[in-house]
């Protein structure tokens, strides 16, 4: 095959990569970069979500201090699990069972252990999760197919992402002398604004395809029972672990408190940012928070009667492997380091979905002036050739 | 595009293709607006906006305790891979029962012993929940047993037909029932 050839092949696999589904593409990036920033859209919307302190030099309280405020406040409410978003302007959240049977997350303030209000009935940060994450379709047996459906799209995103990087010959320059052309018609206009993000943001398009991908080969893994985890299962308590009381009253459990500081021991270091307490007599309270590397958890499992630590998980206890593979979520979602990531995460998800946007309009417009020019060679050879719909027409007929 | 000179003879199929691929998006477009009354409905069981579950078995005697019981789904078990099926069941202890019980369990079958008392419930004592393994071969007369156990060491029982805490199993398993 000779360069030019090739070059050409290169520049088809691109232009039709995003092609015909594009406007499904587009949406899976909107959406996504919407789900970036979903939890502080919430927070802009919903003033019970916001941690403001009463006063500048207000601490924060303890975790059993938080428990007791809301104890008093609604004597039968009864909390699940605690956690302490990455960001000081958020409120607490606060996993809660109703004596109504409702089961559902309030906030409460940090400062004074007030419970603020109700996450509202239409949660804004899963649902854009599940639109951006499994097009909402449900999960009934496994992975859904919405899950497959959206993760497949990391490898086209990937191939366009190479071949772009092929076509776009020495993209290098383009740093060096960057072209934006507002006064050359849109097409110039289209073609300059493509070139200059695609290059700008071949590390946030690596970072997406690849764990967009990653996403893929996870619900292949599960889906098909291949596990590469090196946790351990944790096994309930035995029945001799777990104190029996005759005057049937549920024995005494250690504060939570105690439990961080127990934790503490085992994991320097540990800001516990999430509490779970037991689901039952018999299971354990968990204490986890991030450690020196951002992207993953610690946590260590405890008896929450005598505070022996059953279990703990650790940064260095991840394989090689896993420490690649669990850090893929939090590099495709960007919620690794508070709201600076974030808003950069949220900015480059704005300039990916306005390639696939602007890749379009390139597309149709040097196809409609494929277009034209097919149209104007076969009015010179009207006469002689029978009519056969021709295949750039429809090309361009979107 | 110069795709098009190398195929002279367009197929059916692929002048169908031409035609609606576009369509595509369209089509992809309409999958989460079909699925977004479930997603809603899903999220305000799980939230216990409607209740215990989607089907309310009713309100059980325990010995001295009891418990309202109730389908998570009104549907027959769920694959869960290499656990085999799963039914899931939601339960609200009596006030009375909240601070005496230890642990609840569901079992179909009667349980030897507390040992073996089957799965035990998770959550809170307002809701909780927890997932019983149906063997295919289960009979369509078998029985589910509650075990409760207090925190003084005692234990109560109660079953109830599994026809009455779930007909869709039953109708799951004599559709599905009978393979080894």
């Amino acid at each position: 095959m000779s360069k030019k050839s090739r070059s050409k092949l290169w520049f088809l696999v691109h232009s039709w990569l995003a092609l015909p589904i594009w406007f499904f593409v587009l949406i899976v990036c909107v959406t996504g970069t919407l789900a970036v920033v979903s939890q502080e859209i919430v927070w802009l919307a919903n003033p019970q979500m916001r941690a403001s302190p009463p006063s500048d030099d207000a601490p924060l309280l303890s975790y059993d201090q938080i428990l007791a405020a809301m104890k008093k406040a609604e004597p039968h409410t009864l909390v699940q699990a605690i956690s302490r978003p990455d960001e000081s302007h958020f409120a607490l959240d606060v996993d809660v069972s109703y004596p109504d049977g409702r089961s559902l997350t309030v906030y409460v303030n940090p400062y004074s252990g007030v419970i603020q209000g109700v996450a509202p009935q239409f949660n804004f940060k899963a649902f854009t999760r599940a639109l951006h994450g499994w097009w909402l379709v449900p999960f009934t047996n496994g992975y859904s197919w919405g899950w497959y459906l959206v993760s497949f799209l990391g490898l086209p995103l990937l191939v366009s992402l190479i071949t772009g990087l092929v076509v776009y010959k020495k993209f290098w320059k383009g740093f060096l002398r960057p072209t934006l052309r507002i006064r050359h018609g849109a097409r110039i206009f289209w073609g300059d604004f493509h070139r200059l993000s695609g290059i700008w943001s071949i590390w946030f398009i690596a970072v997406i395809s690849i764990t967009g991908t990653w996403f893929l080969i996870q619900a292949l893994l599960f889906d098909n029972q291949v596990s590469i985890s090196s946790a351990p299962i944790i096994p309930s308590m035995a029945r001799e672990a777990v104190p029996l009381s005759p005057d049937g009253t549920p024995p005494a459990q250690i504060d939570i408190d105690r439990a961080i500081e127990i934790a503490l021991q085992k994991i320097p270091g540990l800001e516990a940012s999430f509490i779970s307490l037991p689901g039952n007599a018999y299971s354990h309270m968990d204490v986890g928070g991030r450690g020196w590397y951002p992207l993953m958890f610690q946590t260590a499992t405890i008896n929450p009667y005598n505070g022996e630590v059953a279990a703990t998980r650790l940064i260095s206890d991840r394989s090689a492997l896993e420490f690649v593979t669990e850090s893929m979520r939090p590099l495709h979602t960007g919620d690794f380091g508070g709201l600076w990531i974030k808003l950069i995460w949220f900015f480059f998800g704005l300039v990916l979905s306005m390639m696939v946007l602007s890749g379009l309009l390139i597309w149709t417009k040097r196809t409609a002036l494929a277009t034209a020019n097919a149209l104007k060679r076969s009015k010179k050879k009207e006469h002689s050739a029978s009519a056969q719909p021709s295949r750039e027409t429809s090309e361009a007929s979107l | 595009m110069s795709k098009s000179t190398t195929a002279p003879q367009p197929s059916r199929l692929s002048v169908l293709w031409h035609k609606w691929r576009f369509h595509l998006n369209i089509l992809l477009l309409l999958i989460p607006l079909g699925f977004m009354p479930k997603y809603f409905s899903e999220a305000a069981l799980f939230r216990g906006d409607t209740g215990l579950g989607e089907r309310e078995i009713g309100e059980i005697q325990v010995g001295p305790w009891s418990l309202r019981l109730a389908e998570l789904r009104d549907e027959g078990p769920r694959a869960d891979g290499p656990a085999g099926y799963l039914k899931s069941f939601n339960a609200a202890l009596c006030d009375a029962c909240i601070e005496p019980v230890k642990a609840t369990y569901l079992r179909i079958g009667k349980p030897r012993s507390l040992r073996a008392a089957g799965v035990i419930f998770f959550g809170t004592p307002y809701r909780m929940g927890a997932s019983v393994p149906v063997p295919e071969k289960t009979k369509t007369d078998a029985e589910l047993w509650i075990t409760m156990e207090g925190w003084d060491g005692s234990m109560h029982q109660a079953s109830i037909p599994l026809s009455q805490a779930s007909p869709a199993t039953i109708a799951w398993l004599n559709k599905h029932g009978g393979k080894p």
